[in-house]
């Protein structure tokens, strides 16, 4: 029987609770995204035709939101829209009274509906802080809704929706009237809040603006609020939302706009975000809230969104006086660095901003208004499309998509985008438009901000000028304390040596296959328990390399002012480039700042009392405390007293208790926080003190040791100055690297954020030192800690001097640390695959069972009550196989015949192989002549799109997506020159011996909604193939599952964070991402809750290695199991962990043909371990009774924790992994048939329309009109072309189909030869994405009076990993033009930011001026700009291309012959002139090369070369 | 814009390219050994077989090691050497480091770098040698590594940081007992040897022929520890000039490390010829020999080669020094009988490849069946062996294949069959000390102390025969429980004091 509304509901509220209290699911992880869009008369005046188009647009907008399976309950939609005051006024005369003059007020409020007595409650709270305020009521008025077209879900929750309309007796102003029902709604709040009454939530409460939303969906907004048809709601702007949520529970006060604001894409900083503003707080002081200041804290609510909490503080600085605009430009600064043309008095205004304030950093597209100013604005990665089209009726139109209203084209008088950091803005009042620069004149003009900047001191000058270093440990004291803090003889050679030598962190392979920090034996100092958060889905990482002018590491110290107030006072500050200092330096800023600093020290005796280190931090707590009220505005926090008689308090204990303790104090601000470590030593470290607080940080041991091997001459002639810059190159690399992650670009943001996860410590510790931070199943407490301090203590200055151990944390070493993958094992279970020995394999899996737990499921046994079964009533070891997948291994990182080798034998079986990303030989789409089938049935598409055509595409049973890898989530990869064989070159489409870059966002998933395009797309492209999604295990790895499910992914991939890789930085393999079982059982929980579990399947991998693991792993939820590097081994692997250096002796990771002579990995051996697995699974279940496996997916009441861990643990508690999530009527596993279908486009009506092509291949022209809805054009007809007549089996223009109107995103995508795309319109983003040989034409429609050049055309992220074919279109791109495009060819003019980033082949004319980070990672293709202002050198990242006049003919012909195609097919008149001006034209032209191509191009660029390479060649 | 080529020059990643990788270069460099002499040369005299290695190529044999995330090479080492990072060490240069690096797992890394079975134990695992790229030479570095510090004054003897009251009596200054010696000392134990032989060293001075060990370098050792304090008492045999029961009373703990002498009989007819030796008395008159020494039954010709026509029975590292040591005393011919096969021996084979080099000939799958002569040996009869399907434990048991008998004329045979324990309860006068079946002392596996208390016991008294490396395991290992139970008895006497 169905589940009712109802009972949906009132389970799902039980299962929420319980899980949120017991399990692993936290409401606070929940995502929301969308599409955003704003109508607004240019004009100000008010108009019907403003709120009609918004209602319009919203239709339009549908794709962007998800649906329930009831096709009515959607994610939430709203609306914004001037308050219709002759509407108000009309209703209030219909009720006997006669309004007075002037705006009334009406507040838009969610009442408690079934709780009469709440509802009661509420609406006296409201009246009461109303008449407080000495405002008059003219009443309540019943919203009129329709609630037969919601869903039933929607209306079991929705509340009772009434509006509270206000007289302006006291007759005060506008403004002053806003002020108060801005102070009146927060103390209704607050009040609602002390009652405990949840249902409770306002809208908006103004007298010029307000809100209707609600959980519909978009198109139904007018239907369900029929106020909204009446001609007299009218209005000069309207604000509007459709919001995608992660979960499937209906919640009305989430939906958007917001009081001010509607935000699409996701707050990355948000942790540090809502802990600064609380340190804020206590200065916050404003002439307009006077006294009031205190009823409107705290200014952002526990438990709001990211979006919400955005919204409120928006809400409080416009209150208090910014503008709009203003606000938006402190908020959400544009980056100066990536803006090398912005104006110097921009400049002034961000520099301010960024020194009052930590930015809130997107991703973030978003429209607010104040009343007066209606805006449009991006942050400054602008990873959220913004579109805009002004009219020649004065009608602004702001949106996701391009077409979401519908603009007859001679009415159109200008079409633009939002780059990236931009804003658009239109005051109502005064009836004026504003540009991006414009408005930023007018904000940059309200006061002296380049006065005011000057007042920064940057002390980075002086304090390297005086750094004089205090003279050195002696050898004693430093091996003593490096002893005292476990250092290695290995973290000296492999992590602290590369990074002094070379300026970067080491790089690793294979994943972590040590303890978790908590299991393990040996003292791990407390970073060891933090483990890195990451993005991934719902927002995007940031490429930090390439990408590195979007961020900053500026640090300022001192004293924070009054946000609220803009003054001179509050540039008072030191400002340094780096929150790392030299010992040098760190001492000569102790000095400058002389009176003004207190030095702390945080050692202690450890022989002291009873609790050393809780009164040894409850003192540095009072001394801090102490200082800062007696004036001091910078601490100093050491642990250099430590000798034989004082041990150290771990520094990241000490920084989280000075910085909390100082925030609850309300201190926080007064002061800047310096920590000086010597357990600091790698960037891991350092990344965890600034989150837990620190200002900035001193690594003094680390720097110790590097003088010491440098007196040792280990660092040959580099000086100790080189050295220690290196070193401080390496860490800021790493920070920005680990920020990067989060999508959080500036540290101040970062900083005190606490962006991770603690795995291990104790749930007390941790509530008291780092709140807020998730640490699921507790673990070592403060007096574990203690005893492990002083233990190491102890040792450290024992009598006898021990030398310093050799290590074992990165690889093997006797009396280090266990590892999972052990030699004498790994001998044995190859000797078990060689000799199809089910007893030897036993030998091995019961090795593995004897080590050390080293993994949360060795802490988990199997308990049954049930008698064994026989093995013959078991489910068979085939269908037990089919359930096994070796996962996504590229092939790139494993040599061919190793690839190969996994897909035969994964074939064989009826199981399934990854692909990995970088293409696949089509070769080995047939089948072999021995039968056996080489090609892998599950193709990957990761972020670089490597080799992603149409036909690989086709040639699938899957479709795997990666969001992130195991070992190193939310970063990108590289696969080195040297690695780029022949082979590996051509499936990926590029050259040779040239590098290849993988970003670390997919460039067309930066949200969830994105991701569900791409999913769509992927499966048009493949109209078989289910989908899947590879995500890696982190705290909020459920809802983010969640989310991906309502985007209709069929599989979801849950890695754990000890995931193989082929390289990665030593940091990410060891820190970052959680393990799998914490993962899985998450996602399990949450998708249940949501009632989604039944209709996608769950995968799991990460260090899988016997039949005991696949069965837990089972039980924690999942039914299928990925086995990696264990099938490796089966294959001769050894674990050399020297993937990343093409070393690889047995010829499995390595592309050196000598090498790969040594393989001797056969199918055989790789069938017998999958045989070896099931079997020993199959036992497993038989002994618990159980005669299959989908009797025990989910089933954790067949788990118990079996061990507590180590005695010196507070706890270890592993119950949150197995609690179960109520599945309602649905089964809690996956029951899907096929895939789940997503909704027709376009192409359905076109593949009945072109039989005779596909059935006759005859030659065919088709017609349609286009709308933004449409998706995906041309994909599924590219599908049945490749599969009947192959990617190239048709000529060009073989099927041409004209297209008019904007067309939905994704145009194009994966079209292949024969196939062209003629637009006359416009198109939204991901235009020819995957493009596989197709040609793509975009023009304006004929009235069009538009020239083209001037105006945008196309969206972001436009040939994304293109492989071939064609792009014409006349007029501007958006961002990301190009971006990792290997082949096709494009001409367009103008583009966006980080245009043709990360290409590697093809070619790209623009025609017009392009954005910032132009060629940002290109290595290969090229590319040419028309630029006769000649600003190109600086929108050029120099990094990896050079860039010239052209100086030679053939590419000279290359660019003419390209323009001339685009004039024949777009007819642009601009480029019709540029052509016929050639001879003038010509020198305005850059070429632009990569670095790596100079020596392997056939044509020369430049005249020298010619001459050079002859010289050469001779 | 000419400078596109210049630039890269310029560019820092391309430099950072160029720079020489240290470690890995197996890909580029091909394994080497020390030059080894030649054999002609070889054979003429008592001299190691294999020159140091010049510094250029210890580095660069050092630098082909790959680094491996789990280094095969210390899994199967007895010591748990941390192989790869003295290799990394010295193929940067940085001797000193790797010398002590070497040194902390290894009481004596000189003399393992020359005489371990290398090729069963790091090398024969090396990843490099798995995977058929040829094994990094560790044994060779390793000597270096240590040979260097000789040089360099870097080998120290034990210098405790204070003196501790407590005494430990080691019997036996074999490599066993030497090494719980030298790591008792670091502790500042008062240590005393007792060793029934007049020279310190065991098995590495006498039982070694000089070829593969130089006697100066186990000289130089012994010599080292007696500067650190060590104490020898030489030709003290326990049960003639002291029982077990008064080295109990003056000691606070003692460990035997004696060794297994016994040879192992071989019962055929004609076993009680004249001619026919035991390979250790052998061995002992021909080390002495070389040490300068008269000894009468080689000056008699008893054990004297030169001239005769040997065989040597057996197919371990004792046979092939025994044969080797024949041909260089100027045996006319040397045959080494062996009843399994090349892949089935016991000893080294790099040691079996330079025994043929050098001219012995090795019979295969042949055991006597009787010794021929009157009353000297003057032939041997021997019959062929067939290798049976392998056992639960992996061995070919060897078959006699009937009728296949030969002779070989002979006039000097030496048995090295191998060696068991000798009856040390007995031989001590304590018969309360427990042995195993095999006869050895029995020990329990956590604390390495015998039934008795107080009483320890490593090396080959504990396993039988073993290599040299074992002994030095157990030696160290040994010593870590005799400090535990003294530290213990020190904790308890404290206590009783207070």
């Amino acid at each position: 029987m169905p589940e009712t509304g109802e009972t949906f509901v009132r389970n799902w509220r039980a299962n929420a609770r319980r899980l949120a209290q017991k399990g692993l699911y936290d409401p606070a992880h929940e995502h929301q995204s969308c599409g955003v869009g704003l109508v607004a008369a240019i004009d100000g005046r008010a108009r019907r035709e403003v709120v009609d188009a918004g209602i319009k647009a919203l239709q339009r907008l549908w794709h962007r939101g998800a649906v329930d399976a009831d096709g009515k309950t959607g994610d939430g939609a709203g609306i914004h829209v001037q308050v219709p005051q002759d509407f108000f006024k009309a209703h209030i005369r219909r009720t006997g009274h006669e309004p007075s003059r002037g705006s009334l007020a009406v507040g838009m409020v969610f009442l408690p509906k079934t709780d009469l007595g709440a509802q009661e409650k509420c609406r006296s709270i409201v009246e009461t802080e109303i008449l407080r305020f000495g405002y008059t009521i003219y009443g309540w008025r019943q919203v009129p809704v329709n609630v037969e077209i919601i869903g039933e879900k929607a209306n079991v929750t929705r509340p009772e929706i009434e509006q509270i309309m206000i007289a302006n007796n006291l007759g005060v102003g506008g403004d002053q009237f806003q002020t108060h029902l801005y102070i009146i709604r927060r103390r209704i709040e607050q009040q609602v809040l002390a009652k405990n009454i949840s249902e409770f939530y306002i809208c908006s409460l103004s007298c010029r603006t307000i809100v209707y939303k609600g959980m519909f969906l978009a198109e139904q907004l007018s239907a369900f609020y029929p106020d909204l048809l009446d001609e007299r709601f009218v209005s000069n702007f309207a604000l509007y939302h459709q919001r995608y949520s992660t979960n499937t529970f209906p919640t009305w006060r989430l939906a958007q706009p917001f009081r001010m604001l509607a935000h699409n894409g996701e707050i990355n900083t948000l942790a540090g975000n809502v802990n600064w503003t609380a340190s804020h707080e206590p200065r916050m002081a404003s002439e307009v809230l006077g006294e009031y200041i205190d009823d409107v804290r705290p200014i952002i609510q526990p438990g709001s969104s990211d979006s919400e909490a955005l919204d409120a503080m928006f809400e409080l600085l416009v209150r208090c006086g910014r503008p709009a605009p203003a606000a938006e430009a402190l908020l959400i600064p544009e980056s100066i660095n990536q803006n090398t043309t912005m104006p110097e008095a921009h400049k002034a205004l961000f520099t301010y901003c960024t020194n009052v304030m930590e930015p809130w950093d997107g991703p973030a597209a978003i429209c607010a208004t104040d009343g007066r100013w209606a805006i449009a604005g991006l942050d400054r990665n602008g990873l959220r499309p913004l579109r805009y089209t002004i009219t020649n009726n004065d009608l602004l139109i702001v949106g996701s998509e391009t077409g979401m209203v519908e603009v007859p084209e001679a009415e159109v008088v200008e079409k633009g985008r939002v780059g990236p950091g931009g804003m658009i803005a239109i005051d109502l009042l005064e009836g004026r438009f504003y540009h991006d620069k414009e408005i930023k004149d007018l904000i940059a003009g309200r006061q002296p901000y380049g006065e005011w900047v000057k007042n920064i001191t940057r002390p980075d000058s002086f304090i390297k000028n005086k750094a004089k270093s205090s003279p050195p440990l002696t050898a004693e004291q430093l091996r003593r304390r490096q002893t005292a803090f476990g250092l290695t003889m290995e973290d000296l050679e492999l992590i602290l040596h590369p990074m002094v030598e070379m300026g970067v962190e080491t790089t690793g392979s294979m994943g972590d296959d040590t303890p978790l920090a908590v299991l393990s034996d040996n003292y791990r100092g407390l970073h060891h328990f933090f483990r890195q958060a990451f993005s991934q889905v719902t927002n995007p990482p940031i490429d930090s390399l390439r990408e590195r002018r979007v961020m900053t590491l500026r640090t300022r110290l001192g004293n924070l002012g009054n946000i609220l107030v803009e003054e001179a006072s509050q540039c008072n500050l030191l400002l340094l480039e780096s929150p790392v200092l030299s010992n040098a330096e760190f001492e000569a800023m102790r000095n400058h700042m002389g009176e003004t600093a207190c030095e702390i020290d945080c050692t202690f005796d450890p022989s002291s009392d009873s609790q050393p280190l809780r009164s040894a931090l409850d003192r540095i707590c009072r001394e801090a405390e102490d200082a800062v009220r007696g004036g001091v505005t910078h601490l100093f926090l050491t642990d250099m007293a430590m000798c034989k008689e004082r041990a150290t308090i771990p520094m990241i204990l000490a920084t989280g208790a000075v910085h909390g303790h100082l925030v609850r104090q309300s201190l926080r601000t007064f002061t800047s926080l310096n920590i000086r470590s010597a357990e600091c030593f790698d960037v891991h470290y350092f990344a965890v003190l600034i989150g837990a607080g620190a200002t900035t940080v001193n690594a003094n041991l680390a720097e110790e040791s590097i003088a010491d091997r440098h007196r040792r001459g280990l660092f040959g002639k580099m000086t100790l100055k080189d050295c220690l810059d290196n070193y401080k190159t390496a860490i800021d690399k790493g920070l920005l690297k680990i920020m990067s992650k989060m999508g959080i670009g500036v540290i101040s943001s970062y900083r005190g954020g606490c962006n991770f996860e603690a795995v291990g410590l104790s749930r007390a510790l941790v509530a008291e030192f780092f709140p807020g931070m998730a640490t699921r199943i507790s673990g070592i407490g403060l007096s574990g800690m203690e005893s492990k301090v002083i233990e190491m203590h102890a040792k450290a200055y024992a009598e006898e001097a021990t030398p310093l151990p050799v290590g074992g944390f990165y690889r093997f070493r006797s009396g280090g640390e266990a590892h999972g993958h052990q030699g004498r094992l790994i001998h044995i279970l190859q000797n078990a695959v060689n000799t199809e020995s089910y007893t030897i394999y036993k030998r091995y899996s019961e090795g593995i069972s004897d080590l050390p737990p080293i993994y949360l499921r060795d802490l988990l046994d199997f308990k049954s009550a049930n008698p064994p079964v026989s093995a013959d009533e078991m489910e068979s070891i085939t269908a037990i196989r089919k359930r096994l997948v070796s996962p996504a291994i590229s092939l790139g990182a494993l040599s061919p015949e190793a690839h190969e080798t996994l897909s035969i034998a994964m074939n064989r079986i009826g199981a399934k192989s990854a692909s990995g990303e970088g293409g696949e030989d089509p070769a080995r789409y047939k089948r072999r002549a021995n039968g056996d089938n080489a090609s892998s049935a599950i193709k990957q598409v990761a972020s670089g799109r490597f080799g992603v055509t149409a036909e690989y595409l086709n040639n699938c049973h899957e479709i795997e997506i990666k969001m992130a890898q195991g070992a190193k989530p939310g970063e990108g990869g590289q696969l080195p020159g040297r690695k780029v064989t022949e082979l590996i070159a051509a499936l990926r489409m590029s050259t040779p011996g040239v590098t290849l870059i993988s970003p670390p966002p997919h460039h067309d998933i930066y949200s969830i909604e994105d991701l569900a395009q791409l999913i769509y797309d992927l499966k048009q492209i493949n109209p078989d193939a289910s989908v899947c999604v590879k995500l890696v295990a982190r705290a909020g790895v459920g809802t983010i599952a969640a989310g991906v499910a309502k985007a209709k992914a069929d599989v979801i991939l849950i890695s754990g964070h000890d995931g193989g890789t082929g390289a990665s930085p030593q940091s990410s393999i060891k820190y970052a991402g959680l393990p799998w079982e914490m993962g899985l059982s998450e996602v399990h929980q949450v998708l249940t809750l949501n009632r989604l579990r039944h209709n996608v399947k769950l995968r799991v991998d990460g260090g899988l290695k016997t039949g005991r693991d696949i069965v837990i792993a089972a039980m924690l939820g999942a039914e299928e199991f990925g086995i990696g590097t264990t099938s490796l081994i089966a294959m001769g692997c050894i674990m050399v962990r020297q993937c990343h250096s093409n070393t690889c002796p047995v010829g499995i990771c390595t592309q050196n043909p000598d090498l790969r002579e040594k393989f001797t990995g056969t199918p055989e051996k790789v069938v017998n371990l999958f045989t070896f697995l099931a079997e020993e699974a199959s036992e497993i279940l038989a002994s618990l009774g159980v005669t299959s496996f989908d009797e025990i997916i989910g089933r954790t009441d067949l788990l118990m924790q079996v061990s507590r861990g180590a005695a010196h643990l507070d706890d270890l508690d592993l119950n949150p992994l197995l609690v179960k999530s109520d599945p309602g009527p649905f089964p809690a596993r996956c029951t899907l048939e096929g895939r789940n279908e997503v909704p027709d486009t376009l192409d359905a009506r076109m593949i009945d329309d072109a039989k005779h092509l596909l059935d006759a291949g005859e030659k065919m022209q088709l017609t349609y009109s286009v709308r933004n809805t449409h998706r995906a054009v041309g994909a599924r007809v590219s599908s049945l072309i490749t599969r009947r007549y192959g990617m190239k089996g048709l000529d060009p223009d073989h099927f041409t189909i004209r297209l008019r109107g904007s067309a939905g995103q994704s145009l194009g995508a994966f079209a292949v030869q024969g196939m062209t795309l003629e637009v006359h319109g416009d198109a939204n983003d991901y235009v020819g994405k995957g493009l596989s040989g197709g040609i793509i034409v975009l023009r304006p429609p004929l009235p069009s009076a538009l020239e083209s050049y001037k105006n945008v055309i196309i969206g972001n992220t436009v040939l994304y990993g293109a492989t071939a074919g064609k792009l014409f279109a006349a007029g501007q791109a958006g961002d990301r033009f190009c971006v990792r495009n290997s082949g096709a060819q494009a001409v367009v003019e103008g583009c966006g930011s980080n245009g043709c980033e990360y290409m590697t082949n093809g070619v790209a004319v623009i025609l017009g001026p392009v954005g910032a980070n132009f060629a940002a990672g290109m290595t290969g293709g090229m590319a040419f700009v028309h630029d006769p202002e000649n600003v190109f050198p600086l929108k050029v990242n120099p990094d990896s291309v050079i860039h010239l006049r052209i100086e030679t003919q053939y590419w000279e012909d290359v660019v003419k012959v390209l323009i001339g195609q685009h004039v024949r097919r777009t007819h642009s008149r601009f480029a019709y002139r540029l052509l016929n001006d050639w001879e003038l034209e010509r020198d305005s032209f850059w070429q632009v090369v990569p670095m790596e191509m100079l020596d392997k191009l056939e044509h020369p660029v430049t005249r020298e070369d010619k001459e050079n390479w002859r010289a050469a060649g001779e | 814009m000419g400078a596109a080529l210049c630039w890269r020059r310029r560019h820092p990643r391309f430099e950072s390219l160029s720079m020489a990788q240290k470690m890995q270069q197996y890909v580029d460099v091909e394994r080497g050994m020390p030059e080894k002499r030649a054999a002609p040369e070889r054979r003429q005299d008592f001299n190691e077989v294999y020159r140091r290695f010049e510094d250029r190529q210890a580095v660069e044999q050092s630098s082909r090691c790959e680094q491996c995330g789990i280094p095969f090479c210390q899994v199967h080492c007895p010591l748990q050497n941390n192989i790869p990072d003295w290799l990394q060490l010295a193929a940067e240069g940085r001797l000193e480091e790797a010398y002590q690096t070497s040194q902390a797992t290894n009481t004596f890394p000189e003399i393992c770098g020359r005489i371990c079975p290398h090729d069963r134990l790091c090398e024969g695992s090396c990843v490099l040698e798995q995977s058929r790229h040829d094994t990094v030479t560790i044994g060779a570095v390793e000597s270096y590594i240590t040979d260097t510090a000789w040089d360099k004054g870097w080998v120290q003897p034990p210098r405790p940081a204070r003196e501790r009251d407590a005494s430990v009596g080691i019997i036996g200054g074999g490599p066993a007992g030497l090494a719980a010696a030298d790591q008792l000392r670091r502790q500042g134990y008062q240590v005393d040897v007792y060793d029934r032989h007049d020279r310190m060293g065991g098995l590495l001075i006498y039982g070694i022929p000089n070829f593969k060990l130089d006697k100066a370098l186990v000289e130089r050792r012994t010599k080292l520890l007696a500067d650190g304090g060590v104490r020898y008492h030489l030709e003290f045999e326990i049960g003639r000039d002291a029982t077990l029961g008064d080295l109990r009373n003056k000691h606070d703990a003692v460990l035997i490390a004696s060794g297994v002498y016994k040879a192992r009989g071989i019962a055929i007819p004609g076993v009680g010829l004249g001619g026919i030796n035991q390979a250790m008395a052998y061995l002992i008159a021909s080390n002495r020999k070389g040490l300068g020494e008269r000894v009468a039954a080689f000056d008699d010709g008893t054990l004297n080669a030169a001239g005769k026509n040997v065989v040597v029975i057996g197919g371990g590292d004792t046979a092939m020094d025994c044969a080797r040591t024949a041909l260089r005393q100027g045996a006319k011919s040397v045959k080494c009988l062996y009843r399994r096969d090349r892949a089935n021996m016991p000893g080294s084979k790099t040691e079996v490849a330079n025994a043929e080099e050098e001219g012995i000939e090795f019979v295969w799958l042949s055991a006597p069946a009787a010794f021929l002569g009157e009353e000297t040996v003057s032939a041997i009869r021997v019959q062929r062996i067939h290798l049976g399907v392998a056992d639960a434990s992996g061995r070919q048991m060897p078959q006699v294949i009937g009728d296949s008998g030969f002779t070989i004329e002979t006039d000097m045979v030496i048995k090295a069959l191998g060696f068991e324990a000798e009856d040390v309860p007995r031989l001590f006068g304590e018969a309360g000390l427990g042995k195993t079946s095999w006869g050895t002392i029995a020990i329990d596996a956590a604390s390495k102390m015998t039934n008795l208390d107080g009483v320890f016991a490593a090396g080959d008294i504990i396993r039988g025969a073993s290599l040299v490396v074992m002994a030095i395991r157990d030696g160290r290992q040994a010593a870590q429980g005799i400090d535990r139970y003294l530290g213990a008895k020190a904790g308890q006497s404290l206590a009783m004091a207070s």
